[in-house]
């Protein structure tokens, strides 16, 4: 609901700006003024927001959430996927990633995102390791092969 | 002139003419994908530009701004489907000519369009920047400090429905802004003992965050799990008959004139510049009933219109630092990460550069009459054939390299997770994000000129609107501020 949403989002951000602000009471002279000053205002204009929201007499709908069950399938892979960068390498991670993103969404042919992932994958490769030669996470799997060898 | 051989002479080399025709195709393709914007595409691309020529970085940038305001007209003509927002006007005449079988003839005005618009607004950057520049030859620390403000006011109170959230997004920027060191005192803020903080946060993982992953998250929630048939982008030869390319001229020229306003304008976007084009060309019309029922001259004033707004916003951003909207603020980005200082000593600082620049914009909207032509639109409206739903893990892999080759820290990623979730939610409920990333670039710019002010003041803030551009400055600012609270209190007056 609209007007639940902006009372929360106003309050939110009341909290940010009092914490800024007393956080900035720490900092001596200018360098602590400018942030409290920026803390006050953005506490006064976060109670705009709810205030005015308590205040509105109707109610407009306005969804958050379109797919819900889509968008935390979604969240969730990506919160994994990153947290699975460093540990399993780069390539690796991304490269299930490219895999299990579609089929947890509901992607069901198999052959087609295993084709995507390779193609995307080897391009990716070519682009970021092979051209840009940009230093990216080792992969385990490598780590693993060279102790073992 | 010579300002601008000079930097022909540069431009005119392997690798920015390379960067130019890659980007602007990448532009086209980008354009072509519903999901996909210019602002996202930018925004991974900035990471990895850090080790360029900045030349060759903005370059890129200029392709990708003018070859995707063209591709969105690709899926607006083919499908109704907009392929950016600047695109939706497009969508309503270009789709019921798709509809009659005039699809390739709606896609060639649109490619014509886009050009014509785009070359329009290059002209006008190219004569009107420098001479919005030679102004600031006269701007100090106060001034300075009022054009960061006004900037971030502009911006904050146009964008969005809401111009109290617009001015707390522009607060919350600033607040981030002020994370890590202060350079004038080496006091640490906000960083809570934590050592990857002393820096502050890292203003491009941030921006990809925000500007990145929520249309990610949106395609996610679509779910696309088909893609489009062969048979929809199927496209017939169509060349332009007799009089034809004489018939839209004058709806050139309205809609040109129409977008370099509204691109100088801080806030507003190609999408207002496409609409009001498009009503434009509708209300001069001899038969303005024919108008979104395929009327040529509609799909002309939209797509012309839109493009004409790339280059003219950039005339603020880069005269005076004040970007017009969220691709300029990205430009202001680019430059920050070579460097470079945003603001009006630009010009005098990096002559070569500003006018590369220009001349990019220019010459990647002259591209997109070669680039964008039948034979590359047929072959980026293939990639439309691909489901919605593969592209989800594809751009978040690309999100992920560009941010962690940025400083090869791990953290930076999950600042760019939390930076996009939270994006999508503050999205959601009418938040603007263009101001939080304004303020974290024009806040480090306000902080250190007033306190320099000050410091020649000797403290005497009076100084900050006494001198007569600062004062100017801070009257138009404050007049910026009050006049959509004013409107509001009025509306709600009327209402009562």
């Amino acid at each position: 609901m609209e007007k639940r949403q902006d009372i929360v989002l106003g309050l939110i951000f009341v909290g940010i700006g009092i914490f800024a602000a007393w956080t900035a009471t720490n900092y001596k002279g200018a360098s602590g003024t400018y942030p409290m000053v920026l803390g006050l205002v953005l506490t006064l204009l976060g109670a705009t927001v709810a205030i005015k929201a308590l205040r509105k007499p109707i109610n407009q709908p306005r969804t958050l959430i379109d797919a819900p069950a889509k968008l935390v399938i979604a969240m969730l892979v990506a919160t994994i996927y990153v947290a699975l960068v460093i540990p399993l390498g780069f390539y690796t991670a991304s490269f299930l990633l490219v895999l299990a993103m579609p089929l947890a969404l509901g992607f069901r042919r198999v052959a087609y995102a295993m084709t995507v992932a390779v193609v995307f994958m080897s391009l990716v490769y070519l682009v970021f390791s092979v051209l840009l030669e940009k230093p990216l996470p080792r992969e385990l799997i490598l780590s693993v092969i060279s102790v073992g060898g | 002139m010579e300002f601008y051989t000079n930097a022909l002479s540069h431009v005119l080399t392997f690798g920015p003419l390379t960067a130019m025709i890659g980007a602007t195709l990448l532009g086209v393709f980008i354009g072509a994908l519903p999901g996909l914007n210019p602002v996202m595409a930018i925004a991974l691309l900035l990471p990895l530009t850090y080790s360029m020529d900045p030349l060759v970085a903005l370059a890129m940038v200029a392709g990708i701004y003018n070859g995707s305001m063209y591709g969105g007209a690709i899926p607006a003509i083919l499908l109704r489907i907009p392929g950016t927002p600047a695109s939706i006007a497009t969508t309503f005449d270009g789709f019921p000519m798709a509809d009659r079988g005039e699809a390739a003839k709606a896609l060639k005005i649109a490619c014509w369009s886009s050009a014509i618009g785009g070359i329009a607004s290059a002209i006008a950057l190219m004569t009107m920047g420098p001479m919005l520049a030679r102004v600031t030859l006269f701007f100090g620390p106060a001034e300075y400090f009022w054009i960061a403000i006004f900037g971030m006011a502009s911006v904050a109170v146009m964008v969005g429905s809401d111009p109290v959230k617009g001015m707390m997004a522009a607060v919350l920027g600033l607040l981030i802004g002020t994370m890590g060191i202060d350079n004038l005192s080496g006091q640490a803020r906000f960083t809570f003992g934590q050592t990857w903080l002393l820096g502050g946060l890292d203003l491009i993982v941030v921006l990809v965050g925000l500007y990145a992953l929520p249309p990610v998250l949106q395609l996610a929630e679509k779910c696309d799990l088909k893609g489009l048939s062969a048979a929809q982008l199927k496209l017939a030869d169509a060349p332009f008959e007799e009089g034809e390319i004489r018939g839209l001229i004058p709806t050139w020229l309205r809609a040109s004139g129409i977008g370099i306003g509204v691109g100088i304008l801080p806030g507003a976007g190609g999408n207002i510049a496409a609409f009001l084009s498009y009503n434009a060309a509708k209300n001069a019309s001899d038969d303005p009933s024919s108008f979104g029922k395929g009327n040529p001259q509609g799909v002309a004033a939209a797509e012309c219109g839109n493009n004409a707004d790339n280059a003219a916003s950039m005339i603020p951003a880069l005269a005076l630092g004040i970007p017009g909207n969220v691709v300029a603020a990205l430009v202001l980005s680019a430059l920050t990460i070579h460097g470079l200082q945003p603001g009006p000593q630009l010009f005098h600082q990096n002559p070569t550069l500003v006018g590369g620049f220009m001349m990019e914009m220019l010459i990647t909207s002259v591209l997109i009459f070669a680039l964008g032509g039948a034979v590359a639109t047929r072959v980026f409206a293939q990639f439309q054939r691909l489901p919605g739903v593969l592209l989800v893990p594809t751009i978040l892999i690309l999100m992920c390299v560009g941010v962690y080759v940025i400083n090869g820290r791990p953290v930076d990623l999950w600042v760019m997770l939390i930076a996009g979730f939270a994006g999508y939610f503050l999205e959601k409920v009418n938040f603007p994000l263009a101001p939080v990333i304004l303020g974290m670039i024009l806040g480090p710019m306000a902080e250190q000129s007033v306190r320099r002010a000050l410091l020649i003041s000797r403290g005497d803030p009076t100084d900050l609107v006494t001198r007569p551009i600062s004062a100017v400055l801070a009257v138009v600012t404050v007049l910026v501020i009050i006049w959509p609270l004013v409107k509001m209190m009025r509306r709600r007056r009327r209402a009562n």
